[in-house]
């Protein structure tokens, strides 16, 4: 039962966290208490038996325990719904700090290391007791065997977005990828290998909670750590060029209900290592998914993804025109290519030639609209803490802090009228009419101090 | 309605294969209005009507993005594989059958080189409608979650699109860079030659058609709206929009 094994989040999570009225979904910057959801918002795309642990991941902080399938150190589980609690943010923990026997041990890992593993700092410190965990331990191993994918997973806030992130998915989600590269994600084994190994997991824990420094466990965490962590080194506006494996993983989101059937999202990088390790074992033939994962050594990566990925590459590669033909014909306008017997090559040149013009048109509106969309965002998002603070101060107001309040004020009046001049920056790159510019620009002026309470701000008709 | 209409219209001019990875958006409204629909008060309720759709809203939300998530994905890892493949053949074709070349042969260097070219050219559009696709699904998806929150006085939709804004279909750096490299394969490979003549072009069929359509649905999407804020894009500005437009013809002449 899942119930079991989240003792430790029971023991204080729902009952704590309910209270605290959150909103749906989470983003990056919330703390995680405050992030606990109501009953109207129950598990998305999960299959029942995990709703308990979708609840409680839902409540976090809650444990999670690192598992690796082989030797039977705990692995990684993270739920990876795309619900609440997708975001992940690792952030590199030392394992001897103290604080941990007082702190949810998060097991992660950041980007870059892959070697240790690293506990992500709760911020209810409460949660998790010492002595809770070995209780939890011995749970555990009695689930384990029977559940599926348990995911009391901690979705812990970290503002270090860049680290990496869990892509969500549909599944309860937990990647574990199995660091013996013959093996298939089968559940069944790698439970049966956490009860034969109970001491070696009980040690782990012990580490995890800062006791003896037991260094074995490391590498077992760091492949399980690896499946998330590198998976998550997302690309945000910088592509990673670092040649480590680890962080050419790219973000993993499964893609249905199994467990180990995550998504990897291939980098160049990571596809220059496999190319790397196909050419080695001779060629994209010759090459085998276990091979080929064995040579290229990157955590977290399964047979499952070598697998498909070779596949692709060998329809890529041997037969390139088909392929490039199959993609048009992918879409059913068959393109008779005896034709080009009809038309000059020069006629063919000038329509390529205007194909890629509109095809340059359009990437590059994309991108602007790309980017004020995120300026957009941006911008909302300090309005809204604008509007935090605005009605904070009207409350240190009754209170009788009238300073505060003053400042408060100013500095969102200040906030607005940069706005302002940042939307009128933004619209005058797009060449609005001028009109408009000053119309939003009042709009901005106006909506903090209408009702604050009443987030969003109601759109103002406005006349073009 | 009308984003919508644009998102149907968009849905129908592209690939097949794209078609049902769009966002759900009709779906979705549909569900905003049974909410709004419920008494506001109860609409947090899980025993409420108002409350179940609520929660099959978000639930349907989260799934769509995981939708765009899976799709994005495994059309990113394709392209991935792929572009490095077109500049091997170029040079391919350039030891074998070009000037220097093993078995150089004017003909069959240009024959070759022409499919590639169209191959390239492709790829490159490939690319690009996968960069439009990410983003008329967030397009969708701030739009409902908008209205979402209107309708119901939640405050749903900033966290979020804080949220779909780290997602792996929007952070589309990864692609953008694979078409700027296949701009300048294309532009190393393939000289510019003289414009003989004036072309009517045609899209036709497939990609190039797509993009056009593209272009023109993100022009009227941005055509502004009634209900202008600080949230809405501002009109499209792009000086060939018009000559993009005359694309458009009726009957469709392949372009090989």
């Amino acid at each position: 039962m899942e119930a079991k094994h989240t003792l430790p989040i029971q023991r204080s999570g729902p009952r704590q966290l309910s209270s605290i009225g959150a909103s749906a979904s989470l983003s990056s910057s919330f703390p995680i208490h405050a992030t606990a959801l109501e009953e109207t918002h129950p598990r998305f795309s999960e299959p029942p038996a995990l709703s308990l642990e979708r609840e409680l991941m839902q409540h976090p902080p809650a444990v999670v325990s690192s598992f690796s399938s082989n030797n039977g150190a705990v692995g990684n589980i993270f739920s990876s719904s795309s619900g609440f609690s997708t975001d992940l943010h690792f952030s590199s923990i030392q394992q001897q700090q103290e604080k941990h026997s007082r702190q949810l041990p998060f097991v992660s890992q950041s980007a870059n290391s892959g070697k240790s593993v690293q506990l992500l700092h709760s911020v209810d410190s409460q949660l998790l007791q010492s002595t809770a965990s070995s209780h939890f331990i011995k749970e555990n191993n009695d689930s384990w065997c029977t559940d599926t994918l348990p995911d009391f997973l901690d979705i812990p806030m970290s503002t270090t977005i860049q680290s990496s992130q869990l892509y969500g998915s549909n599944n309860s989600g937990i990647t574990i990828p199995h660091e013996d590269l013959g093996k298939s994600n089968d559940w069944q084994d790698w439970a049966d290998q956490l009860l034969t190994d109970n001491d070696a997991l009980t040690a782990d824990w012990s580490e995890l909670l800062g006791d003896a420094s037991v260094t074995d466990p490391e590498p077992k965490y760091s492949q399980q750590c690896n499946s998330i962590s590198n998976q998550q080194t997302q690309i945000p506006q910088q592509l990673p060029s670092t040649p480590g494996e680890i962080c050419t993983g790219g973000a993993q989101s499964s893609s249905n209900a199994a467990p180990g059937k995550q998504r990897m999202r291939w980098t160049p990088e990571l596809h220059d290592t496999f190319v790397e390790a196909v050419n080695k074992l001779g060629g994209s033939e010759r090459a085998t998914p276990k091979g080929v994962l064995k040579l290229m050594k990157v955590e977290g990566l399964t047979i499952y993804h070598v697998k498909s990925h070779l596949q692709k590459y060998r329809t890529a590669r041997y037969k390139p025109e088909t392929t490039e033909e199959s993609s048009d014909r992918k879409s059913a306008y068959i393109e008779d290519l005896s034709s080009l017997d009809l038309k000059t090559g020069i006629q063919i040149t000038d329509a390529l030639r205007l194909q890629m013009e509109v095809q340059k048109q359009l990437h590059e509106q994309l991108e602007i609209q790309r980017n004020l969309q995120l300026q957009i965002e941006e911008q909302g998002k300090y309005l809204q803490m604008m509007f935090e603070k605005q009605r904070k101060s009207g409350r240190d107001l009754f209170k009788g802090a009238p300073s505060s309040s003053e400042n408060a004020l100013k500095e969102l009046r200040d906030v607005q009228n940069s706005l302002a001049g940042d939307s009128s920056a933004l619209e005058a790159s797009t060449s609005k009419k001028p009109g408009q510019t000053s119309q939003m620009a009042g709009e901005k002026q106006k909506t903090p101090e209408g009702v604050p309470s009443s987030p969003p701000p109601k759109r103002t008709k406005v006349d073009e | 309605m009308k984003f919508g209409k644009r998102l149907k219209q968009q849905t129908e001019e592209s690939l097949p294969e794209w078609r049902d990875k769009y966002l759900s958006y009709k779906k979705l409204k549909k569900l905003v209005k049974l909410i709004s629909s419920a008494p506001p008060t109860l609409s947090r309720s899980s025993l409420h009507c108002g409350g179940r759709a609520e929660a099959e809203f978000v639930y349907l939300l989260n799934a769509e993005i995981d939708k765009f998530n899976a799709f994005f994905m495994e059309q990113e890892e394709d392209f991935v594989i792929r572009h490095k493949e077109l500049p091997q053949r170029i040079k391919n074709v350039m030891e074998k059958w070009g000037p220097n070349g093993s078995e150089a042969s004017e003909t069959e260097f240009k024959e070759q080189m022409a499919k590639i070219r169209k191959d390239i050219v492709n790829f490159h559009g490939e690319m690009i409608l996968l960069m439009n696709y990410s983003n008329i699904n967030y397009t969708g998806l701030a739009k409902i979650l908008k209205k979402y929150d209107k309708r119901t006085g939640g405050v749903l939709r900033l966290p979020f699109i804080q949220r779909v804004l780290q997602q792996p279909f929007f952070t589309t750096d990864l692609i953008s860079k694979l078409v700027k490299e296949c701009e300048s394969t294309i532009e190393s490979a393939f000289p510019r030659w003289e414009r003989e003549e004036e072309v009517v072009a045609v899209p036709g069929d497939g990609i190039f058609r797509n993009t056009v359509a593209a272009l023109m649905t993100m022009r009227e999407m941005r055509r502004g709206s009634s209900t202008y804020s600080h949230f809405s894009l501002p009109p499209l500005n792009m000086a060939d929009i018009d000559v993009i437009q005359s694309l458009r013809v009726v009957a469709p002449i392949q372009i090989p």
